[in-house]
């Protein structure tokens, strides 16, 4: 099983998504247990192979050759269908990994049965396999493919609550920008099909030359990933859709947008390496900062602690850019600093799946006891939720940076990586941070401190443990970053910059 | 083992922040074990002050909490506020923007 290992990621969730509305005909329980039996599978394939990427393997998997090593049909072409794992690709798998699993534990208990509960598992399964296959593969015309997996069963989870009026609306605006996006990027294969004849990243990467069509078709990925990543200012879809989707399944949609910017680096690092101006690395910086500064704004004055926490998600999306947009610039030359740098960019992908993933599972507890999540209304829940309080304050300051948890060990690389480029950066970066850090305060002011708030009921324990899972990473990591560094992440940035090892591992020469 | 991380500048060691962490906390115990000891738990010391009227369960909301600061930029935080419309026509908008940014860097 462990040579299939990586399309097995990609197929079991694909298939058992399909298999979750037959068997909720026989037992709900059954439904239930197989959607978290798929997710812990596909974890367990996205543990194993990275156990054999991280340590510098590039693992190629190719369909329809007699062989899954068989890169090349005769003739020496790469026209097969092919998974290239190198380790930032393993990386995002093992993200997925993480937060898969506690999302299923916390979703079958949140969702009510009555309200769709079988939908919308099977659509979150589908979400699980597009975002392993964008992850995974090595083909242009795959990657558009799961990234329309991933916008159709996003769209569906964000429009689930079919009987309030903003959650189809959310639904509706995130469907019409993703399907911009996914059209783009189409596009944008398009041209690099009719240039070069050929859809694998590796041979075009190396066939392509930076000519007028190469330029225009970058363009096009550019302006569709950086919509689906939610970079500024296109990133309006973001809070809606966050703000909307029921939360216990929004840590799986920040997955997804993180996909997106692997999506991003993976066309600007490697197929577009050889050829790029320090021009887009400076737009990536340049719209990182924009990111960063607009949604912590606007985080200040949401009275909705989803919103909040969506505004709050979408900042760290900015830092992503911040890192890894500076290894961009300083691409040519390689300098010490850039590495540091887009270390702490891919690193934050992790921490943040981990922080806002143990907000929003918070803000769906506090939905569960008091049904709102106005802060005007809320208060005083700290009392009877101490739990739920702790795990709120801690990823606040996870997220705003503080030290020895996990944002911190990331954003300290990402400042001092940027200082590298130029010290305007970092204070941007910091001062971010402090109004991010007043945010969240005032966030957790008002949502757990106050007069004893009286609740009916108690948050499940499947919520409560995948909360205490979350909370437990964000420790770790923060405790002991120089384990994961050099592990996981330092062989993760590493491969952004290895782009002829990648065109060797496929293309053999 | 793995605490430490190099960070080109520097070097991160959460065990070192812990070591520093403790000598300030050591440090605000001490200052604060020489302050005046009448605060009795249970009497009107523990009441909040509001605008010296004497007000039970007094309490701050969130919206509340850095009203001065929202305040000061209201014109900004509005303007930031009126991108966010809702309408997707706008969305659009700005996506076609910034494409157009893009063809310019790019074709430049």
């Amino acid at each position: 099983m462990g040579t299939h290992a990586p399309i097995l990621a990609i197929a079991v969730p694909l298939l058992g998504g399909f298999a979750l509305p037959l068997l909720a005909r026989f037992h709900k329980g059954l439904r239930d247990a197989w959607a978290i039996v798929v997710a812990l599978f596909v974890s367990v394939c996205a543990g194993y192979v990275a156990s054999r990427v991280l340590s510098g393997e590039i693992w190629i998997y190719v369909l329809g050759a007699k062989n899954p090593v068989d890169t090349l049909a005769p003739g020496g072409f790469p026209i097969r269908i092919m998974l290239t794992v190198d380790a930032l690709s393993a990386f995002l798998g093992i993200i997925a990994g993480i937060i898969g699993p506690l999302m299923f534990l916390s979703l079958i208990r949140f969702l009510p049965e009555e309200e769709g509960k079988t939908l919308s598992l099977t659509l979150a399964t589908l979400l699980l396999a597009g975002i392993m296959g964008m992850a995974y593969t090595g083909d242009l015309f795959n990657f558009f493919v799961f990234l329309e997996v991933t916008s159709i069963a996003a769209c569906g989870i964000i429009g689930f609550r079919t009987w309030t009026s903003r959650a189809p609306e959310a639904a509706f605006k995130t469907m019409l920008l993703y399907a911009l996006s996914g059209l783009f990027f189409l596009l944008g294969v398009a041209f690099l099909y009719g240039e070069y004849g050929a859809l694998n990243m590796a041979y075009v990467s190396r066939e392509i030359r930076g000519t007028t069509v190469d330029r225009l078709a970058l363009a096009l990925f550019l302006s569709g990933l950086l919509m689906k990543a939610a970079a500024a200012p296109m990133h309006f879809w973001a809070p809606d859709a966050y703000g909307e989707t029921p939360p216990a399944a929004t840590p799986l949609l920040v997955v997804n947008t993180q996909v997106s910017l692997y999506g991003l680096w993976r066309v600007l690092f490697t197929l577009y390496g050889g050829v790029l101006d320090r021009g887009v690395g400076w737009l990536v910086v340049a719209l990182g900062l924009l990111t960063m500064v607009v949604a912590a704004f606007m985080a200040l004055v949401q009275t909705d602690l989803g919103r909040l926490v969506a505004y709050g998600a979408v900042s760290q999306i900015g830092y992503m850019m911040l890192g890894v947009g500076v290894g961009l610039v300083a691409l040519p030359g390689k300098p010490p600093y850039a590495l540091v740098a887009t270390q702490g960019g891919v690193f934050h992908m992790l921490n943040d799946a981990l922080t806002v993933g143990l907000l929003f599972l918070c803000v769906a507890a506090v939905e569960w006891v008091r049904g709102t999540r106005d802060l005007r209304e809320l208060g005083g829940l700290g009392h009877s939720l101490p739990e739920v309080g702790l795990c709120f304050l801690l990823s606040s300051l996870a997220l705003a940076g503080i030290p020895p948890l996990n944002g911190f060990a990331s954003k300290i690389l990402i400042y001092e990586g940027s200082f590298g480029l130029s010290p305007i950066l970092t204070a941007v970066a910091v001062l971010t941070s402090i109004l991010l850090l007043a945010v969240f305060v005032r966030a957790f002011q008002g949502a757990f401190l106050g007069p004893r708030v009286e609740v009916g009921k108690k948050v499940p324990w499947q919520l409560l443990l995948a909360m205490g899972i979350l909370a437990v990473g964000i420790v770790v990591f923060g405790l002991v970053p120089g384990f994961f560094v050099e592990k996981m992440v330092g062989p993760a940035a590493e491969a952004l910059f290895s782009r002829s090892a990648y065109l060797f591992a496929v293309l053999r020469g | 083992m793995g605490v430490e991380i190099l960070t080109g500048q520097g070097f991160w060691h959460a065990l070192v922040w812990f070591a520093a962490a403790l000598g300030v906390f050591l440090l605000s115990l001490a200052i604060w074990s020489m302050g005046r000891r009448e605060f009795r738990r249970g009497t009107e010391a523990e009441l909040p002050f509001v605008s010296g009227e004497r007000v039970e369960d007094a309490r701050v909301g969130a919206p509340h909490l850095y009203w001065g600061f929202a305040e000061a930029l209201k014109p900004f935080l509005e303007r930031l506020r009126n991108f966010h419309s809702g309408f997707i026509g706008d969305y659009v908008g700005w996506f076609a923007v910034i494409l157009a940014v893009i063809l310019l860097l790019v074709m430049a």
